[in-house]
C-alpha cells in the first residue's frame, strides 16, 4: 500500500542520568506509507515519544540518539544538520503536542502563532500569513475566526487550543504529523472531537499521521495499523483490525482486556489490569523485557531477547510480533 | 466542513455577545499596577521628574548658571523658592536642571545595560553548558569589582587621553561639540555605571530564561522549525522579562544615586553643570549656616530614589500574580 513515507531502522535512543545511562529506545524499526495513520500504543515511559522526539531531532540535552536510520521522503532525518533539519521540522513534519494549555506562548496572539511556521518557512508577508491563519482556523473549527485570530491563548479552551495547535502543524501542509498523545488532556467529548476532526483532516489533505496514545481504544477506529511498544521496544505491530481480532502478544492481550467492555448486558466487573510494573531501562536486557509480567512465559523467554517478526501463517498481512510463545495456541488449549 | 462535526446546528437562543477587545498579558499587569497606590503615586513622582527634566529649561526661573555675587547663599525667599547657593544661583532652576541630568544618566545607564544584561543573560540562559559558564563567571567577576573603585580607576585613567583627544579633533574640525566638557563627564559617568550595572540584569534573565526555555511552547516553536534567534526574541525573552522590568526601575533609582555619589567625588558631572550630587557637595562647606542647600537636592534625590523603588516592588507585583498567593 503506498509509498514509504517514513523508515525507520534499529533506533536507539539514550539518556544519560546521574551517570547511568537509560535505555529509553532499544532498537526500533517501523515505517509510515504516504497518507497512512499509524497508532503508537503503549503504557507511560516506554518511549513512544522519545521515539518521535528523536526523529525530529527534538531531544533533550540529556538524550542522545546512539545509532539507527530515519529515512524521510530517502533522507535521513538523523544525520541531517540543524538547518536541515529545522527545514523539516515545521515544513514537512508538524508535530501536536500532549497538553495544549502549555503549548502555546501565552505572550503571542494566535493568529500570529498560527502563521509564524508560514513566514519562517515559505517566506511571506505577516499580512498573507494571517489570511492563511484564518482559513487553517475555520479549517479546524474554530468558529469567527477573523476575530479569534486577534486573541491571546488564555482566551481558548483546551479544545481550542488544540484545534488551533493542529491548525500550526498543518500551517506549511507537512507530508506527515506527529501527534503525540493530542487528547490526553482533554475531557472525553472533546477527544472525540478532536479525533473526528483529524480523520476528516487526513481525508481531505491526505496527510501522514503517527498518532501516539495510551488508549488502544482511541486509535481503534483512527489507525490504519497500530504499532505496540514496551520498555522500548516494538513488541506487536499489525493492521488494526488484527490488533483487535487477532492480538498474538501477551502484552497486547493484556491492553484488550484492560478496556472497559460497553455491552449492557455483560456482567458489571472490576478493569482487568496487569500485573507487575513495567521494567527497569537502567539495564540493557537480555530476557523478554515483558517476561515477568507474562502468563505464558517459558525459558527460552528468560534467556534471550525475542526479535520482530511476521507471525506464522501470516507472512503478508505485515502483522509481527516479538514474542517466543505462539499464544494461540496456548489460548486454544485453555 | 470540518466544523459539521463540533459547531451545533441547532441553535440555542444567546443574548448578542458584548464586543470585549482581546485584553493581553500587558494589559492585564498594567491594570493590576493601577490598583496598587505607592506605586501610582510613584509613578505621578516619577512622570512629574520626567516633565521637568524635558521642559526643565523652559520652566527655571533664572537661568541655573547666572551668578549673583551680591545675594550669596540667602534662605528661601519669594523671590528665589529655595533661596540661592554660595555663589548667589538660584537652587530651585538648579534643582530642577539637575534633574535634566540625573534623568539623562540613569536613562542611558538603565537602557544600556539592560540591553546588554538581556543579551548576555538570554545567551547564558538558553544555551547553558559552557557558554553559560564562561558568561556567569565574567558576570560574577564584574559584579565582585567595587563600583566606586573600578569609576574612580576609570575616570582617573580615561578622562585625560579622551580630554586631549577631544582637544585635538576640536583643532582639526572646528566643531565646537568637542570643547564640551560636560558632554565627556556624561560619557564617562554613564560607561562607568553600566560597565558594573548590566549584571544584575544578566542573572535575573538567565534564571527566567532557564525556567522559560523549558516549556512546551518553546519545545512547540522548535517543532515548527523557528529559528533559534526567532525562538529566543518572540517565545522566551517576553515571556522571561518580567523581573527585568522590574530591575529596571530599582536600576533607575539606583544609577541615579551612584550618579549623584560620582559627581559629589568630584569624578562624575562637574560643575558648573548642576547634579544633585555635586550640589551636595558644594553645598557641605556651610551645611551648619545654609542646611537648606544641602536639603535641596538631598530631599529630591532620596524622593526619586524611594518612588523608583516603590514602582519596582508594584511592577514586581503587578507581573508576577502567582507571589501574591492572596
Amino acid at each position: 500500500m503506498g509509498e514509504i513515507l517514513l523508515d525507520v531502522n534499529d533506533l536507539k535512543t539514550r539518556f544519560r542520568s546521574r551517570g547511568k545511562l537509560i535505555h529509553a529506545v532499544n532498537g526500533v524499526s517501523f515505517h509510515v506509507n504516504r497518507g497512512e495513520t499509524l497508532g503508537v500504543v503503549g503504557e507511560s515511559g516506554c518511549g513512544k515519544s522519545v521515539t518521535m522526539l528523536s526523529l525530529l531531532q527534538l531531544l533533550p540535552p540529556a538524550a542522545q540518539i546512539e545509532s539507527g536510520t530515519a529515512l524521510f521522503n530517502r533522507q535521513d532525518l538523523i544525520k541531517m544538520n540543524f538547518r536541515q533539519i529545522q527545514k523539516v521540522r515545521g515544513g514537512k513534519v508538524g508535530m501536536i503536542f500532549q497538553d495544549p494549555m502549555t503549548c502555546l506562548n501565552p505572550v503571542l496572539k494566535i493568529g500570529d502563532q498560527v502563521g509564524e511556521a508560514l513566514i519562517y518557512h515559505r517566506r511571506v508577508t505577516k499580512e498573507v500569513a494571517l489570511a492563511r491563519a484564518i482559513e487553517l482556523l475555520r479549517l479546524v473549527g474554530i468558529p469567527d475566526p477573523e476575530q479569534r485570530v486577534k486573541d491571546y491563548p488564555h482566551q481558548f479552551s483546551g479544545g481550542m487550543r488544540q484545534r488551533a495547535m493542529i491548525a500550526m502543524a498543518l500551517a506549511c501542509e507537512p507530508d506527515l504529523i506527529i501527534a503525540d498523545e493530542p487528547t490526553t488532556a482533554l475531557d472525553v467529548t472533546i477527544q472525540a472531537q478532536i479525533v473526528e476532526l483529524v480523520k476528516d483532516l487526513r481525508d481531505r489533505l491526505g496527510v501522514a499521521i503517527i498518532w501516539i496514545t495510551h488508549d488502544l481504544s482511541l486509535v481503534a477506529g483512527l489507525a490504519d495499523r497500530i504499532m505496540v511498544m514496551y520498555a522500548g521496544l516494538i513488541v506487536e505491530e499489525a493492521k488494526t483490525e488484527d490488533i483487535f481480532d487477532d492480538p498474538r502478544h501477551p502484552y497486547t492481550l493484556g491492553l484488550l482486556s484492560a478496556l472497559p467492555a460497553f455491552q449492557a448486558e455483560k456482567k458489571v466487573r472490576r478493569l482487568a489490569s496487569i500485573p507487575g510494573s513495567p521494567p527497569d531501562l537502567r539495564a540493557q536486557p537480555i530476557s523478554c523485557p515483558f517476561v515477568p509480567r507474562c502468563p505464558f512465559a517459558f525459558e527460552r523467554c528468560h534467556s534471550e531477547v525475542p526479535v520482530l517478526m511476521p507471525i506464522k501463517g501470516g507472512e503478508g498481512s505485515g502483522h509481527r510480533i516479538a514474542c517466543f510463545a505462539d499464544t494461540r495456541e496456548w489460548r486454544a488449549k485453555a | 466542513m470540518a466544523s459539521s462535526s463540533t459547531t451545533d446546528t441547532n441553535s440555542v437562543p444567546v443574548l448578542p455577545a458584548k464586543e470585549e477587545k482581546a485584553i493581553g498579558i500587558w494589559q492585564d499587569s498594567f491594570g493590576r499596577l493601577m490598583k496598587n497606590r505607592m506605586a501610582v503615586l510613584s509613578i505621578i513622582i516619577v512622570l512629574i521628574m520626567f516633565f521637568f527634566a524635558i521642559f526643565g529649561p523652559f520652566l527655571t526661573p533664572y537661568d541655573f548658571l547666572k551668578q549673583d555675587l551680591s545675594i550669596r547663599s540667602q534662605p528661601p525667599s519669594s523671590e528665589h523658592w529655595l533661596g540661592t547657593d554660595y555663589l548667589g544661583r538660584d537652587v530651585l532652576s538648579r534643582v530642577i536642571y539637575g534633574a535634566r541630568t540625573a534623568t539623562l544618566v540613569s536613562l542611558l545607564v538603565v537602557v544600556l545595560s539592560s540591553f546588554i544584561g538581556i543579551v548576555v543573560g538570554s545567551i547564558s540562559g538558553y544555551f547553558g553548558g559552557k557558554i553559560d559558564f564562561f558568561l556567569m563567571w565574567f558576570t560574577d567577576l564584574n559584579m565582585a569589582f567595587p563600583n566606586l573603585v573600578l569609576g574612580v580607576v576609570l575616570a582617573v585613567s580615561l578622562r585625560p587621553p579622551l580630554s586631549r583627544w577631544m582637544e585635538q579633533m576640536y583643532l582639526s574640525t572646528a566643531n565646537p561639540g568637542f570643547r564640551q566638557s560636560s558632554l565627556l563627564d556624561l560619557a564617562l559617568v554613564v560607561t562607568v555605571i553600566v560597565l558594573v550595572a548590566w549584571c544584575p540584569y544578566a542573572r535575573v534573565l538567565r534564571s527566567q530564561v532557564m525556567a522559560v526555555r523549558n516549556h512546551n511552547y518553546v519545545l512547540a516553536a522548535r517543532a515548527l522549525g523557528l529559528s533559534t534567534f526567532t525562538i529566543v526574541v518572540k517565545y522566551i525573552i517576553p515571556n522571561a522579562i518580567g523581573p527585568v522590568i522590574v530591575q529596571m526601575s530599582a536600576g533607575m533609582g539606583s544609577a541615579m544615586l551612584t550618579e549623584s555619589a560620582f559627581s559629589f567625588l568630584g569624578i562624575g558631572i562637574n560643575p558648573p553643570i548642576p547634579s544633585w550630587g555635586n550640589m551636595i557637595n558644594e553645598s557641605l562647606r556651610q551645611w551648619t549656616s545654609a542646611p537648606h542647600l544641602l536639603a535641596a537636592p538631598a530631599l529630591v534625590l532620596g524622593l526619586m530614589t524611594v518612588s523608583f523603588s516603590f514602582l519596582g516592588d508594584g511592577l514586581n507585583d503587578a507581573l508576577n500574580p502567582r507571589q501574591w498567593k492572596g
